[in-house]
């Protein structure tokens, strides 16, 4: 089981890149928030290219997409507070890549003393 | 020449192998066409074999479809012999997700489907899109249990892979182990004829 720690030295920072022929299966998030000086609020995105298809009720050709974006996860984390997730993630896919997205009062905002780290299995 | 292996009733020791190997007897029966001249109504043993492992993915949205072209046409996956002496066992399985797969040999033409007018896969039905369908769960990536067999310019095998409702978009992930078996015609005894595996021209799946 890899595990990767990521500083939020950019607003959006990436966790996983997609392999092909596996989905991310995270098995552990922790966020440490403890020296941020304000709250954290954290999605985690999946991020892939889907193929071209045809929707079947109507024989319509969908066209293939790049960069396509799904948030699977989003987390508040207080000023001053570390937290892990690890039960709670059994549900939770990755089709793709994983990255992370920080906010502060819905607002893109980097933050070089937040620590994300993310333990994933590939299957 | 498409076959789904059920889960075996009992175990028997010693293992037999799943896969053709060297010095196996294959009949192909009379049913396959003229066009196939190389392999019709022919018996070959199997002098050699290699097995050559491969993963096709696919992601798209909730109710959609694409197809997956087996044979070397153009936009196909290739994984048709080119050699007249070249027979491909193809095992395929799936890793686990809210999709269905339909068979299709050439385009346009179901495998699985019954008698009564009608009864015929169709993806863009609510319930016809579960009929002739294999789902991940029937041949598990890790314990391939549908067997596809190809020789040099056999008529495109097509898979429908089919995203059903209740998710945004689905990755597929088809995986295959091709075992390459390369053939001498023999002229068979009777036992070596009734040890034969017999192959199918798909036309007779349908009835």
């Amino acid at each position: 089981m890899p595990s990767i720690v990521k500083n939020m030295v950019a607003d959006t920072e990436t966790l996983v890149t997609e392999k092909r022929n596996a989905k991310v299966k995270p098995s552990l998030i922790m966020v440490d928030n403890v020296e941020a000086g304000e709250d954290s609020e954290l999605t985690f995105q999946d991020i892939f290219n889907t193929n071209a298809s045809i929707v079947a009720a109507t024989g319509l050709a969908a066209p293939a997409v790049v960069g396509q974006t799904v948030d699977r996860l989003r987390i508040n984390v207080s000023d001053d507070a570390c937290v892990s997730i690890r039960d709670e993630l059994k549900d939770v896919k990755f089709l793709g890549g994983a990255q992370v997205l920080r906010t502060v009062l819905g607002a893109l905002d980097p933050n070089v003393n937040c620590h994300v780290t993310l333990g994933y299995d590939l299957e | 020449m498409l076959e789904l292996k059920p889960m075996p009733e009992a175990t028997v020791s010693p293992g037999v192998p799943k896969l053709l190997q060297e010095g196996f007897f294959v009949r192909f029966t009379d049913q396959w066409p003229l066009t196939l001249p190389h392999v019709k109504g022919k018996t070959f043993q199997v002098e050699k074999t290699n097995q050559v492992p491969y993963d096709i993915t696919r992601i798209i949205p909730a109710g959609n479809y694409c197809d997956v072209d087996m044979s070397n046409a153009t936009g196909g996956e290739n994984i048709y012999p080119e050699n007249t002496k070249t027979l491909y066992e193809t095992l395929l399985g799936f890793k686990l997700g809210n999709y269905l797969v339909h068979f299709y040999i050439p385009a346009g033409e179901y495998v699985h489907r019954l008698e009564q007018a009608g009864m015929v896969p169709n993806v863009a039905s609510a319930t016809l899109r579960y009929l002739g369908a294999r789902k991940p769960e029937d041949s598990p990536y890790d314990d391939k249990r549908i067997f596809m067999y190809s020789v040099k310019d056999l008529e495109p095998l097509i898979l429908r892979l089919l995203v059903d409702n209740g998710v945004l978009w689905e990755k597929m992930v088809l995986g295959l182990v091709v075992n390459k078996c390369y053939l001498k015609e023999i002229s068979p005894t009777s036992e070596q004829l009734a040890r034969a595996k017999k192959i199918d021209y798909y036309t007779e799946l349908r009835w």
